[in-house]
């Protein structure tokens, strides 16, 4: 009797799914006036009512989480002062949020239960690209434009299509700041090469810079992998050493593990300058202490301290809500992501339409953001920004110049 | 009229519940294709392939292992090689072999093809691996999948490495996935039911006595690997062709896991538990979903606690084992006894069944109202 029980329970739970998903447009929330819309098929969903429902995907759990919380925390941000500011041509925005669980699998059906079930018009978010592709799959086949706050792989349009857009550079432009930088600015002729082979994120970093700093007529002396999650480099640090020091190391790894690259490189006696991409705009400073302080270069989205109306706002802001500064570059591109969603929508006037929006993405040109400023084209769906290249001093990243 | 008909073993019921029902259901979201609950449907059926799988390697021949993502991997990535165009892959994989790079094959063999690369790395792996027992056994499946991810990242020109293989046709829709799950679970439930199933029970149970009783256990060993290992692979295929981006993050440790714990709630000694595990993985979480994004329960106003559902399902786990530790289905295999038998089908035109069914609801009354009094 027990197991029939179970299988009956089992068997209800799905129906009871299943009466939600038929439900449509007005299953997650209890705002009778929640924008009732169309079932979502090659983008004919469109906002009727006067609420303007947007999703957001963010790792909020797992390895992801320490970019996608800071992220969600300021996308959330922006939604509250939209609103507090009389919302998008007089319509409220509600933002639905889902965790992606650091899972590509979830991720995608995130997006389809934002689609389906809460009926949104847009979606934002995730901050690295395996799960920018799942989403984004989802997205496009649904006609819902997809802003990836965090997600830098440059070929994401093209793969996912038209609906996908980012908010960071590409990873190329990145690399080749820290390419140009090393070899113009400081005068680095030598470089060591570190790369954590178990992201996309990392060896996509470490092949654009390679690319660039051969290209400028620099060399490589030396090419070393890791993979996350071995927190001992002392094979690699032997090795670099065996082949003598370089002008400067470029360390490609992921958040999680700067601080453990530069505490055992400083400690084994490597003295060149280090640099490295966004993923470094992190907690530097745990194991390492004030060994991060030595010569440690970060090329990322923006910096604490651009005395920029936008960008002072937007720390101010943060800190008022949470109580705590911006964790760290990712936190800026949530509310950028968030940012271009507004104006897209903004841009709609009372026809706010999926594809509509999506067309408005594309037409945005010179948008100031915390993170610089955003201009797509039709063709082009990754923004072209300037780079800011950081030192951290003093256990902070201080601006030293934009490339 | 004092009979002991319970209502589970009333053909007619079994058929309305386990088939009709279902069957309706899956209808239902085929006509539906893009939408979320399709979406979750397909997912648990993978995930039943999956476990189903691993079941008869965990619960049947009672060797642990955790290795399903690494045959996973396998499936996934090679089934993939051969649906894709060749433009793409001269792209993404510039390194693969020349007729890798042009053969374009229908979905259904390149699963097969996937499945039966996977059951190959099995069965060579499966020497050193039929060596250990119990828990060193786990632990060398593991490793396999710590190898599986190796390769997969650091070989760039044959698997484009961490960047991982985009841009995968989407071929896993509700009939195709429902069909693989059909054929896998009646397969294996032949399997388990043939003198080689039993005497892998055999071998579970006491694998002297069974070797006394003249089975090699070497080769029942690794013939049940590589069987259960060529299900992974086309469950890690029907995975790629439903999530059109993997790479080798997609088949780690969680991956295993995942599989081991649904195997566990369902029940690992039956392949009906796998059913019920898949489905229970895959439905609950996202009820405990609107709890962690700040659920309004009248006018209260929970925060979002993100992370909740997890613990929740760790909570539950941890029950699970401690009170029913031979998983929610216990030892009955009824849904594939009831799929897979004739008797089912045919009650529909025996008058017996219909009066057995009658006598199954009234013999339920009768137990409520003593029961109650």
């Amino acid at each position: 009797m027990k197991k029939i029980a179970t299988l009956l329970l089992a068997l209800a739970m799905v129906f009871a799914l299943a009466a939600c998903g038929a439900g449509g447009g007005n299953g997650g929330t209890d705002d009778a006036s929640a924008a009732p819309t169309e079932e979502a098929n090659g983008g004919g969903a469109a906002v009727t009512g006067d609420v303007i429902k947007i999703g957001g995907i963010f790792n909020v759990t797992g390895d992801q989480s320490s970019i996608d919380a800071p992220a969600q925390k300021a996308f959330a941000l922006a939604v509250d002062e939209i609103n507090a500011n009389g919302g998008i041509n007089g319509r409220k925005v509600e933002a639905v949020f889902y965790d992606g669980q650091t899972d590509t699998a979830v991720c995608a059906s995130d997006a389809k239960k934002l689609i389906d079930n809460d009926g949104v018009i847009a979606i934002g978010g995730l901050s690295d690209s395996d799960y920018a592709y799942a989403a984004g799959a989802v997205a496009q086949e649904a006609g819902i434009p997809i802003v990836f706050s965090g997600a830098t792989t440059p070929d994401i349009p093209d793969v996912v299509g038209n609906c996908a857009f980012m908010t960071a550079f590409g990873d190329d432009v990145c690399a080749h700041a820290a390419a140009e930088y090393l070899y113009n600015e400081m005068g680095a002729r030598t470089v060591y090469v570190l790369t954590d082979t178990s992201m996309s994120y990392t060896s996509n970093l470490s092949a654009y810079f390679v690319e660039r700093f051969k290209e400028l007529g620099g060399e490589v002396t030396l090419e070393d992998h890791f993979s996350s999650g071995d927190y001992d480099f002392s094979a690699q640090i032997q090795r670099y050493l065996a082949t003598g020091e370089t002008d400067a190391m470029f360390m490609s790894t992921g958040p999680d593990d700067a601080s453990t690259v530069i505490e055992q490189y400083r400690s084994a006696g490597a003295t060149a300058p280090m640099i490295s991409g966004d993923g470094w705009d992190a907690d530097l400073w745990g194991v390492a202490g004030d060994l991060a302080n030595k010569d440690v270069y970060v090329c990322t989205h923006y910096s604490t301290g651009d005395t920029s109306e936008t960008v002072q706002h937007f720390i101010a802001a943060y800190t008022e809500k949470y109580g705590i500064a911006p964790e760290n570059a990712f936190a800026a591109l949530g509310y950028d992501c968030a940012q271009i969603l507004f104006k897209a929508i903004e841009a709609c006037g009372d026809d706010i339409t999926a594809e509509n929006i999506r067309t408005n993405i594309e037409a945005i040109n010179g948008l100031v953001c915390t993170t610089g400023t955003i201009s797509y084209t039709a063709d082009n769906h990754v923004p072209d920004k300037t780079v800011v290249v950081t030192q951290s001093v003093d256990g902070a990243l201080k601006f030293i110049t934009n490339i | 009229m004092k009979t002991n008909v319970k209502l589970r073993d009333c053909n007619l019921f079994r058929l309305v519940c386990f088939i009709i029902i279902p069957l309706l259901f899956l209808v239902f979201c085929a006509l539906q294709p893009k939408s979320y609950i399709t979406g979750l449907v397909i997912t648990a059926g993978i995930y039943i392939v999956l476990c189903a799988s691993l079941n008869l390697i965990n619960g049947f021949s009672g060797m642990f292992s955790m290795g399903h993502a690494a045959f996973m991997a396998i499936g996934a990535y090679l089934s993939a090689f051969l649906t894709l165009s060749a433009n793409v892959k001269m792209n993404m994989t510039p390194g693969l072999p020349g007729w890798l790079i042009h053969a374009q094959l229908p979905f259904g063999v390149a699963l097969i093809i996937g499945g039966l690369a996977a059951a190959l790395v099995a069965v060579i792996i499966g020497f050193p691996v039929v060596r250990t027992k119990g828990h060193y056994l786990s632990v060398v499946t593991l490793a396999l999948i710590v190898v599986v991810r190796a390769v997969i990242d650091n070989q760039d020109k044959l698997t484009s490495g961490s960047r991982g293989l985009k841009g995968i046709p989407t071929k896993s829709t509700i009939l195709t996935v429902y069909i693989v799950v059909i054929i896998t679970l009646f397969l294996l439930y032949r399997i388990v039911r043939s003198d080689y199933g039993r005497g892998l029970v055999a071998m579970r149970d006491d694998p002297t006595a069974a070797q006394t009783l003249g089975i090699n256990l070497v080769k029942k060993k690794i013939s049940c690997f590589a069987i259960s290992a060529f299900f992974a692979g086309v469950g890690g295929g029907l995975w790629a062709h439903y999530l059109t981006a993997i790479s080798g993050a997609s088949f780690y440790f969680t991956k295993s896991f995942d599989i081991v714990e649904m195997s566990i709630i369902g029940g690992m000694f039956t392949l009906s538990g796998s059913i019920l595990g898949a489905l229970f993985y895959t439905v609950v979480p996202e009820f405990l979903a609107p709890l962690e994004n700040g659920l309004r329960i009248g006018g209260l106003q929970l925060p979002s606690m993100f992370g909740l559902s997890n613990i929740i399902m760790a909570l539950f786990l941890i029950f699970l084992i401690i009170f029913r530790r031979q998983g929610l289905m216990g030892r009955s295999e009824l849904l594939l006894d009831s799929w897979f038998s004739k008797d089912t089908y045919l009650a529909l035109f025996r008058k017996k069944d219909y009066a057995r069914l009658a006598e199954g609801f009234l013999n339920l009354f009768r137990r409520k109202k003593k029961a109650e009094s």
